[in-house]
């Protein structure tokens, strides 16, 4: 087993992630990695309403979200989270071959896409990316991703 | 680590040896190649990537030394280095060559290595004399890039820089192992918006990046130069960033935009007088180069103007139907009216314009699949490389032309076929001179037309695929039940491969076996309402050839009708038709099935599938039309009560939340006003697989 150097908070509180998936393996697999990070599981979801729900109910620092799932698409989920919080961070989880999916969730305020099979190395460098971002910075990125597609 | 080299495996050794020769190979010619042309970059890159090669394989194989050189070359072999001292540095790269292979042949004999010393000596004095260019950790040349903008943009950056805001120019290789080149460029657009004013951008949309290995930007920023470098590390997106300050030399001259009207005006005039008089007027032009300008016959327009046009042109077509009925009942009315003619002869006149329009804009979408292609000899020389194969890549068809959507589309599958076919396909060398074939593999390319599809080939000369051995694998990695798999036939066995979670492989390599790959090719395809099928010969060969529509924008359709409603499904699914009788029909398993002369075929009711309420008041008929049905691998017959016929279809997009069925992929008005609604033929058939094994979808 691969050995990571915890990623934490700049408290230094472990980082909440939201795992998102409809399939509940896909989901324990990347709960193991995120446990191998030093992360804390806020929340889980199997579609996308539930995911909307345990955002606002746990407010989490990383949500992991599958593109294709019943009820609603990770694509619209990742929309209306980003629509209510500018600083959320959402990195998709995708099998190949979803590329214009990923394009779309990326439109929509996506911080980063992770290709499934996942591998616990590529997913941590993505992690610890997208944690060093500062979250002021993130929220003008939306309105200005926005703007360029008007 | 404390383990001799003896003690390695023999097999990855040998390996070793067979394919560090072609490394030697090649760095040989990089040498010969850097005496003519001195700081080629891609010459460069090419000996920086054997070299890394070379280091990585023989630490693997537990020769350090060697792997010891290349390190220390690796460090060296840089553009700085190579433009400084010009054919000295060809010199060390053939130096290094002769060691490497001198190495190479005392490790297998098993003899004292030779000594290294000059080679040490003369990698030292590059070294000593660029310590300060090699030292900064990205050498700014690692990336290649022109940062050639246009005269706006340019304009733009000496404003921001006159307004005292700081310009870089940044250069971002996309990490060669992604296959998702649109969405990694669309996220590196995202993290250069976030990073500050972007003011210009290549490639400029997603379409283009696909094919695209560095990104140019220029951006205004407040963040320093090390922020921004380090933002810029897309993990798994980018693999190497180069960031520079965008310095008075690259901006113009005029930093007002005054200034530079004034400046292109006098080109104008210059421009004029050089036409009348060729002598100091045009050297003077000559001399203004930061301005000159070029003639463009091509134009970057957005794509989403094309659609709006394209868009329309289909409402027309719409119009041009519904005048066509307009006109058939006036016929029946007024047979003798004397406007009739009239009115014929210039509907006709408007339709022939109305077709050249609607052609015209299709072509604005198409272009040569020589786009896609093109990446397609690295990739083959690579992985070729990578297996230790002598494999040639033969393209033809290349100016064949399509959707730049499609186009984009096929890049991924095209590249798991061809990776495929070079790394299984091919044999090894010794294998094939065995079978009487020459030592060099070739994996061929095409591409054409037929009919309003375009068919785009990928063939092998290597030793076919065993279906018995697909079968064998399938059942072993639970894809199919070991009875099931009996019942197939040879080519529904050979589409196994496409199925989630296959493999061949009995090892994973660096390039296949991971189990994904071939699957995406499917799910692709499927999506643009194309197919894949495979011919294979054993030890001559296999073919995959992918069938794709011209355009997304239309469609030739067949309408038919379900309990008084309109449906379509593209022409080019269909098999054929059939007509039976009630008694023809079987049930097997709860499943209705037709024996349609030597194949059963199960059928699929559009009623049962989705609930469909009939609007239609007729009894129930004894005789049905059979749609026969096939797409990538699957085939079933669509029961219908009736046919109406062939039409073009332009197809609308409907919104997700107005159809909440997958089984609808679109829709289309027809001349009347009638919505007809276009059937998802692999969504008809995933419903069926999930409700039956796989087996019983003859």
């Amino acid at each position: 087993m691969q050995q990571f150097a915890a990623l934490l908070r700049k408290d230094n509180q472990p980082v909440r992630y939201l795992v998102v998936d409809d399939s509940v393996f896909a989901r324990k697999n990347i709960i193991k990695m995120i446990e191998m990070f030093g992360g804390e599981v806020a929340g889980e979801a199997g579609d996308g309403l539930t995911a909307i729900a345990e955002f606002n109910r746990t407010k989490p620092d990383i949500v992991l979200m599958d593109i294709t799932m019943p009820q609603m698409e990770g694509i619209e989920a990742v929309e209306r989270i980003v629509r209510q919080h500018g600083d959320a961070r959402i990195v998709m989880v995708s099998s190949v071959g979803y590329q214009e999916n990923i394009l779309a969730a990326l439109q929509k305020g996506a911080k980063h896409f992770v290709q499934k099979p996942v591998k616990p190395e590529v997913l941590y460098e993505i992690l610890r990316y997208v944690l060093g971002d500062d979250p002021n910075a993130a929220g003008a990125h939306v309105a200005l991703a926005g703007e360029h597609r008007a | 680590m404390s383990q001799s080299p003896e003690d390695r495996n023999p097999e990855l050794r040998a390996i070793f040896f067979e394919s560090s020769n072609e490394l030697l190979q090649s760095l040989n010619e990089a040498g010969l190649e850097l005496e003519v042309r001195p700081a080629d970059e891609e010459v460069i890159r090419r000996v920086r990537r054997a070299v890394h090669t070379l280091k990585g394989d023989s630490a693997a194989c537990g020769f350090h030394k060697l792997s010891e050189l290349a390190h220390e070359l690796e460090d060296v072999l840089t553009s700085q280095v190579a433009q400084k001292y010009g054919s000295r540095f060809a010199e060390v790269v053939l130096a290094a060559a002769d060691s490497f292979e001198a190495m190479l042949a005392a490790y297998q004999r098993g003899a004292e290595l030779p000594s290294l010393d000059k080679l040490h000596s003369l990698i030292r004095s590059l070294l000593v004399d660029s310590t300060p260019v090699v030292e900064t950790p990205e050498a700014p040349a690692a990336v290649p890039a022109s940062f050639a903008w246009t005269e706006y943009e340019q304009l733009m950056i000496s404003e921001a820089v006159h307004r005292g805001e700081t310009v870089y120019n940044v250069a971002l290789r996309v990490d060669p192992d992604s296959l998702m080149r649109a969405a990694a460029f669309q996220l590196i657009r995202n993290v250069l918006h976030s990073s500050g004013t972007l003011i210009a951008l290549r490639p400029e949309d997603n379409l283009a990046a696909a094919n695209v290995e560095i990104v140019e930007a220029a951006l205004a920023s407040v963040q320093p130069e090390d922020a921004l470098r380090q933002r810029c590390h897309i993990p798994s997106i980018v693999s190497d960033v180069r960031v520079e300050r965008a310095t008075s030399a690259q901006t113009l001259d005029h930093e007002l935009l005054g200034d530079l009207l004034d400046a292109q005006a006098a080109q104008v005039v210059a421009n004029t007088a050089e036409r009348s008089d060729t002598s100091d007027t045009a050297r003077a032009a000559q001399a203004n180069s930061a301005v000159a300008t070029v003639v463009e016959s091509t134009l970057r327009v957005d794509a989403s103007r094309i659609d709006a046009v394209m868009n329309l042109v289909g409402e027309l077509i719409i119009g041009k139907s519904m005048l066509h009925r307009a006109l058939t009942e006036f016929d029946q009315r007024h047979a003798r009216d004397p406007v009739r003619a009239k009115l014929t002869e210039a509907l006709g006149f408007q339709s022939r314009v109305l077709d050249e329009l609607h052609k015209c804009v299709l072509k604005i979408r198409m272009v040569p699949v020589e786009q896609l292609f093109r990446r397609f000899p690295r990739v083959v020389r690579d992985v070729a490389k990578q297996c230790g194969k002598d494999v040639a890549l033969d393209v033809s068809g290349q100016n064949t032309d399509l959707d730049k959507t499609i186009l984009d589309s096929l890049g991924e599958p095209l590249m798991h076929l061809v990776r495929n076919a070079v790394d299984h396909g091919i044999e090894p060398a010794d294998e094939r001179l065995t079978a009487g074939k020459p030592a060099r593999g070739t994996v061929y390319l095409n591409a054409y037309h037929q009919g309003t599809q375009v068919v785009i080939e990928v063939r092998d000369d290597g030793r076919g695929i065993d279906s018995a051995h697909v079968r064998q694998q399938a059942v072993k990695q639970g894809v199919v039940k070991a009875e099931e798999a009996a019942r197939l036939t040879e080519q529904e066995a050979l589409n196994l491969i496409f199925e989630s979670g296959f493999s061949t492989a009995t090892e994973v390599t660096e390039v296949s076996g991971r189990g994904v790959g071939m699957d995406v090719v499917r799910s692709v395809l499927d999506r643009l309402k194309g197919t894949v099928h495979i011919s294979t010969q054993r030890a001559r060969g296999t073919t995959f050839q992918l069938r794709a529509p011209l355009t997304l924008a239309s469609i030739q359709a067949l309408l038919f009708r379900v309990g008084g409603r309109l449906f379509a499904v593209p022409l080019s699914s269909v098999l054929e038709i059939s007509r039976i009788h009630d008694q023809e029909i079987h049930r097997i398993d709860q499943r209705e099935v037709l024996q349609l002369r030597d194949q059963i075929l199960t059928l699929v009711r559009l009623e049962h599938l989705s609930r469909l309420r009939s609007i239609d008041t007729e009894p129930a008929k004894k005789k049905h039309f059979v749609i026969v049905i096939g797409t990538a691998e699957k085939r079933f017959g669509l029961v219908v009560d009736s046919m109406v016929g062939e039409e073009e279809l332009v197809i609308k997009a409907l919104p997700s939340d107005i159809v909440s069925s997958d089984l609808v992929s679109g829709a289309s008005i027809l001349g009347d006003g009638t919505v007809v609604l276009i059937l998802n033929v692999p969504a008809v058939l995933s419903r069926l697989s999930r409700a039956v094994p796989l087996g019983a979808i003859a």
